[in-house]
């Protein structure tokens, strides 16, 4: 557990302490709708994790590293923005991965794009963020993450 | 709920469930190795879901409205894109840990711009991997990075405010003049329901409002209602 996460926890359960001393039924309540809400979301999440470990074991992220850096620059960049929007991959093991694609002389293009899209957008993640949100704002947010992602990249590549 | 409507609405999981069933019976060894990567992301969801779940309902039962609407409501202006970039960045956890925090602050009056940038932020500009990125990106590469992306979530949070309007948003999630219910913290319990049954009813294990001309809604019976809502996830507005 990394540090913030551990914050994130502590403030959870100070705040949990003080709700309780300050107000007995709130608290329970505050318990129960959370409660709910994990129910409610649960199947979903299963969903995406499975989808997410049967994908990688399918799709190694080296393995696309090595298709990527066989390609044209335009190409490879395209290319890895659609991997990293097919699946999702936590920020911590994502940065090793783009450190090994920048080592492995991909290039920084490509590299970013791959970053950037493998945690914003999401495939996998599509039918839960449409379920809370709706389809319009699912559509647009990844649609223009996914845009966005390739501007980063490219001014990246402008800039280093 | 009818059959293919269910089908409809756990079509991916559904999906899943059987490129498991063939992979298994085709290669086992293949599934194995699925399996296994998949009970490391297991277990990242299980240290940080409780306690943003937790988290959430505190948030939504101590923190009134009007504060959320004035901290990161639409006239919240560069305030609240600053505290949603901070939100978003100290955060933990894969972006899917974020929906629920997201839907309880629009459902108390956040704006979308300000949604999108805690999502954005939430996923790829995050404090506890600095250390990562600069270990093995370097500082000139994650100072770059981090600037560009602040400038691209800028432009494309306003370009989404621009283009997706609360009427988009699944209804029961609004912040609607009427009569609204969290579907989040609703327990299912059907109280509601059987208190004043031409305004709800039961779907599934939640509440929907039955769809009617809301001018003819009894304001009494509907009161009656919200006080009788054991967890308060019903709410009128005049």
């Amino acid at each position: 557990m990394d540090i913030f996460t551990i914050l994130i926890w502590l403030v959870t359960l100070i705040f949990l302490g003080v709700s309780f001393v300050k107000d007995k039924e709130k608290t329970k309540q505050a318990l129960k709708i959370s409660f709910a809400m994990g129910k409610g979301m649960l199947p979903s999440i299963l969903t995406i994790i499975f989808a997410v470990g049967l994908i990688l074991t399918i799709l190694p992220p080296a393995d696309i590293a090595t298709f990527v850096g066989k390609q044209h620059v335009l190409v490879a960049t395209i290319a890895a923005s659609i991997f990293g929007s097919i699946t999702l991959i936590p920020a911590f093991i994502a940065f090793p991965i783009v450190g090994t694609l920048v080592g492995a002389g991909v290039g920084v293009v490509p590299s970013v794009a791959f970053l950037t899209t493998l945690t914003m957008v999401g495939f996998v993640t599509f039918p839960l963020e449409k379920k809370e949100f709706g389809t319009k704002f699912t559509l647009v947010r990844n649609g223009l993450s996914f845009v966005f992602a390739i501007l980063i990249a490219l001014g990246m590549g402008v800039i280093i | 709920m009818t059959i293919l409507k269910k089908i409809k609405n756990n079509l991916f999981l559904i999906i899943v469930v059987f490129v498991y069933l063939a992979i298994f019976i085709m290669k086992p060894t293949l599934g194995i190795d699925s399996v296994k990567g998949s009970a490391y992301y297991l277990k990242e969801m299980l240290m940080i879901m409780p306690v943003i779940f937790v988290l959430t309902a505190l948030l939504d039962l101590w923190v009134p409205k009007e504060k959320i609407m004035q901290f990161l409501g639409k006239d919240s202006k560069a305030k609240g894109a600053l505290l949603s970039f901070v939100i978003g960045s100290v955060s933990a956890g894969p972006i899917y840990a974020a929906f629920p925090m997201c839907v309880m602050l629009l459902h108390k009056g956040a704006s979308i711009r300000n949604i999108i940038i805690i999502l954005s932020s939430w996923s790829v500009i995050k404090i506890p991997m600095l250390i990562n990125e600069f270990k093995f990106l370097g500082a000139e590469f994650m100072i770059i990075r981090w600037v560009l992306t602040i400038i691209a979530i800028l432009i494309f949070s306003w370009i989404t405010d621009r283009i997706v309007k609360t009427k988009d948003l699944p209804k029961d999630k609004l912040l609607t003049k009427g009569l609204s219910i969290n579907k989040n913290a609703c327990i299912g319990c059907g109280i509601c329901a059987n208190t004043y049954p031409q305004a709800f009813e039961m779907q599934g294990q939640k509440a929907v409002l039955v769809e009617s001309d809301p001018s003819s809604l009894d304001k009494d019976k509907i009161e009656e209602a919200v006080d009788a809502c054991p967890v308060n996830a019903i709410e009128y507005q005049e």
